[in-house]
């Protein structure tokens, strides 16, 4: 019953979203899709260190393994949109799997290091080897939206509603096996790993288990968001990871609902800092650096101040006032 | 075998530079418990500084030890700013335990944003104070120049002036006190915070050295370091993240294994092959090979 009245939210507010997204601007459309791909992305992370207790600062880069792999099968095979979303989703799962075995034996600056490594270093593949055409980047596409959808359904329109499709389905996934046993065993290992372990949960094989499905979620979100874009190193880099972490700190780790906030945070940054910049005179260095400015100093003052999430902040002050 | 020799003359000069900042990240992690991220930040607004000095004065010296004290500085006010108020606020969480990794994360963007408003994203041409070009002996040149002869040497000092400290001085025990039993060592009186920032001092002074030193050979801009961190980070593991002699031979270690795989695999391969030797470390002997089984309970 319970997980019915779930399944029916989620249609709801998709379909919501979806007649929404007919009544308002382009550019909104298209930064709506950046939203739902955002809050994906952040998902990932939220999965991972918010459930299960690991970190990672490379979850961009298992978002540049599916945007590419999933690029490379429509460019050499032809496959389906559909096809390609799943390879995408799949390929970045399956380099999760082989990273994870290996994760989950290291604990958290160790784990940190490797997966910024691993940040740093995978886009530089780009560059290297002639399949991924280097900073130009791939063509990915969606293709054009069907005829009977009508004149007035832009390509944006078209984009948005393959994203968010996506990104619901994907969030109900999420937030079914969240709250399943092995959400539970996540939540038990990342309190107390030791007494988890004399309970009898396979320790390793749960931290596997959760690196994978966090990096085929990041593999799915970097797919979509080659699709609205690009696919090319520039725009998987370092930088996303970053973002990444931005958004999961900014929205508490802990919910998978707070990832829309972060979302929305981390996609709201460049626009008042595009404001804010041309108060100051619109600069090329300004203009360029304000949103990362914006962006490193609410991560550090988050950190500072309400280190698990300015939303659990909250809960406690309530908490507290009872 | 002139291959060879050219590829061991490139790691090494190469593996000074990793060394200085795999010290700089052991004796953050030492003093705090903190892989700094911001390290790569520190060092190249440290190297900005230095070719700010160069670009107005044309002194080379000068700007080497202007850039030394920014870095010295910088890595003060960071622990004091940054590190201190962190750990104040410290409390139970899932993002708590990460939160000093998370904020020097934090650190790196903001140090780079800094960066470029000051001076633009663009490339800035670093000139080298020698020459760049390789010495000759007879009929051959080697890939060893006068400058990377000055690697050597100014990372060589660092190392032996650290040495002495470490080793000879009474402030070099209670770093090492600090580090390796804190609540002890306070009883013993050590001011084991102002110990700390001592640590991060000299790490910010290492991590600069290191950034002037690689820059000349190349442009530099906001994120010209990134990579050198992580040889930094993976040369520290290789040498256990505690020990300062593992954090100089992990980092020769990596520096001339990675020049071998340039020259007798492929450019391509070096992020790939650091990774590799990264995970190696890590599965293998995770301890590093410098430091005790214990020291990996973080």
């Amino acid at each position: 019953m319970h997980s019915l009245r779930r399944l029916f939210l989620f249609i709801i507010s998709s379909l919501i979203l979806l007649a929404l997204s007919l009544k308002v601007e382009e550019l909104r459309v298209y930064q709506g899709a950046q939203i739902a791909i955002y809050a994906l992305g952040i998902s990932s992370i939220v999965l991972l260190t918010g459930y299960s207790g690991q970190v990672s600062l490379g979850n961009g880069a298992f978002m540049a393994i599916g945007a590419y792999s999933a690029a490379l099968t429509q460019i050499h095979w032809h496959l389906p949109l559909f096809v390609t979303f799943i390879v995408g989703t799949f390929s970045a799962a399956l380099a999760g799997a082989i990273l994870g075995g290996g994760a989950a034996r290291l604990s958290g600056p160790y784990l940190a290091g490797a997966t910024l490594a691993l940040a740093v270093g995978l886009p530089t593949l780009a560059n290297q080897f002639t399949i991924f055409n280097g900073e130009t980047g791939l063509d990915y596409t969606a293709g054009t939206p069907p005829t009977w959808f009508g004149e007035s359904f832009t390509l944006y329109k078209w984009f948005f509603w393959i994203a968010l499709i996506n990104v619901m389905l994907m969030m109900f996934f999420l937030r079914n096996i969240t709250s399943s046993r092995y959400g539970r065993t996540w939540k038990a290992l990342r309190g107390n790993p030791v007494a988890a372990q004399l309970s009898g949960i396979q320790v390793g094989g749960s931290k596997v288990l959760a690196f994978t499905i966090s990096a085929g979620v990041a593999g799915l979100a970097g797919t979509l968001l080659g699709m609205i874009g690009f696919v090319g190193p520039t725009g998987f880099g370092l930088g996303l990871s970053f973002a990444l972490v931005t958004g999961a700190v900014l929205s508490g780790v802990t919910s998978l609902a707070g990832s829309m906030l972060g979302a929305v945070v981390l996609v709201a940054i460049p626009e008042l800092a595009s404001v804010v910049a041309h108060r100051l005179g619109d600069t090329e260095r300004v203009t360029s650096n304000l949103p990362g400015l914006i962006m490193s100093t609410l991560l550090i003052l988050t950190v500072l101040f309400t280190p698990n999430g300015p939303a659990e902040q909250i809960r406690k002050h309530k908490a507290r006032k009872q | 075998m002139q291959q060879a020799i050219n590829a061991l003359l490139i790691g090494i000069s190469n593996g000074f530079i990793y060394s200085l900042m795999a010290l700089a990240l052991v004796l953050v992690w030492r003093s705090t418990r903190v892989i700094n991220f911001a390290q790569a930040g520190q060092a190249i607004l440290s190297t900005y500084i230095a070719f700010e000095i160069v670009t107005r004065t044309d002194n080379f010296i000068l700007a080497f030890i202007g850039g030394v004290i920014a870095g010295a500085l910088v890595g003060a006010v960071v622990e004091i700013l940054l590190m201190r108020t962190l750990f104040k606020h410290v409390s139970d969480g899932p993002v708590a335990a990460l939160a000093p990794v998370i904020a020097s994360l934090g650190l790196l963007g903001l140090i780079r944003s800094i960066i470029g408003m000051v001076w633009g994203n663009d490339q800035k041409p670093f000139f080298p104070p020698v020459s760049t070009n390789g010495f000759t002996f007879g009929e051959t040149t080697v890939p060893f120049s006068r400058m990377n002869l000055l690697i050597v040497l100014g990372a060589a000092t660092v190392m032996i002036i650290f040495t002495l400290i470490f080793q000879k001085s009474n402030l070099g025990l209670a770093l090492r006190a600090a580090a390796f039993q804190p609540e002890i060592a306070r009883l013993a009186g050590v001011r084991v915070g102002e110990i700390r920032t001592i640590g991060w001092i000299f790490a910010g002074a290492a991590g600069a050295v290191a950034g002037i030193l690689i820059s000349p050979n190349d442009a530099i801009t906001p994120y010209s370091l990134d990579s050198l961190l992580i040889f930094g980070f993976v040369a520290a593991v290789i040498g256990g993240l505690e020990s300062l002699t593992g954090a100089v031979v992990g980092g020769l270690t990596l520096g001339i294994g990675l020049s071998f795989i340039l020259t007798y695999i492929g450019t391509s391969l070096i992020f790939p092959a650091t990774f590799v030797v990264l995970a190696l470390v890590l599965l293998i002997r995770p301890q590093g090979l410098f430091g005790s089984k214990a020291a990996r309970n973080a």
